[in-house]
């Protein structure tokens, strides 16, 4: 029993080969760990990227919708002066015909 | 009895209810509904469409400045105004004019609040200027200019109340043209 045990252990434990791209093999191991960081860094580095650009384009959004406002009031301002403008005109043109129509015949226009 | 007026109030509940959106679509009154032109603008040498409601003219008293007079003087103008609808078509010739649309809105100006403060027909000139106000209790709620002219056709509506008094005082400003002092 002790003597299979014995055995069993003995194979298992047995020296193995690891063959001979093994060195090669941990060295690219350990020369890719610090590459693979560096990747790491250099995707964290477009957070910040990210944010600028949406900061940006929020930035640009408001000021879009700002000039969209400022024209529509402008244009507001624009129609109100010229519905006023033709309020008055309007105006205007009852009053000068009230007057000619009032107006009493001159001496040329009664024949004299 | 009590189960029957709790039903008849539940009754009036829904029916005020529901008309709560039709309250709300309403017109102000003073307001007119403005037939449509449109088609006389392919045909005119100057159009002029204005459709200014309360927003839009709260829009536009925000790019007015107090600072300014004149600025100021149109401000006190649309203070408290509803809206401002202008249609206004020059014509290179005489025009005969859609009768059917002035009608209908004349026929809008014989209701409710309406009524003809100034009625001028010029036969020589072939013009007529009609002026009309709303008014409520005591108070201006709408205005109501049809000019019709051989080459021109204009209507305003103006809702609230409109200060005539205010709107002289921009004589000779913007391009308004001063009225000869009333004798």
């Amino acid at each position: 029993m002790n003597e299979d045990l014995d055995k069993q252990l003995r194979q298992a434990l047995r020296p193995v080969d690891p063959g001979e791209d093994f060195t090669a093999r941990v060295l690219a191991q350990i020369s890719a760990k610090p590459r693979s960081l560096r990747t790491h860094w250099r995707r964290a580095a477009w957070i910040p990227a990210a944010l600028a650009a949406s900061v940006l384009l929020v930035v640009a959004g408001v000021y879009e919708w700002q000039q969209r406002q400022k024209e529509a009031g402008l244009a507001a301002r624009a129609q109100v002066v010229e519905a006023l403008r033709v309020t008055s005109q309007k105006l205007d043109l009852a009053y000068r015909l009230i007057n000619t129509s009032s107006r009493p015949p001159s001496d040329r226009d009664s024949g004299a | 009895m009590r189960e029957a007026v709790g039903k008849l109030v539940g009754i009036l509940l829904v029916l005020s209810l529901a008309s709560l959106p039709v309250l709300a679509a309403a017109p102000p009154l003073g307001q007119l509904a403005l037939p449509s032109l449109e088609s006389l603008e392919p045909q005119a040498k100057v159009s002029v469409s204005i459709s200014l409601d309360a927003s839009l003219l709260a829009v536009a008293a925000q790019f007015l400045d107090s600072g300014q007079p004149e600025d100021r003087a149109v401000k006190d103008v649309i203070a408290g105004l509803q809206g401002v609808y202008v249609r206004s078509f020059t014509f290179d010739h005489a025009f005969v004019y859609p009768a059917n649309a002035i009608d209908s809105l004349r026929k809008q100006l014989h209701t409710a609040c309406w009524q003809s403060i100034m009625s001028v027909r010029k036969g020589k000139e072939d013009s007529t200027v009609d002026i009309f106000i709303c008014q409520l209790q005591q108070k201006a709620r709408g205005l109501a200019i049809i000019a019709v002219e051989p080459r021109e056709l204009t209507i305003v509506n103006i809702v609230g109340a409109i200060d005539l008094d205010k709107l002289h005082r921009l004589e000779g400003h913007f391009g308004i043209p001063r009225l000869p002092e009333a004798k």
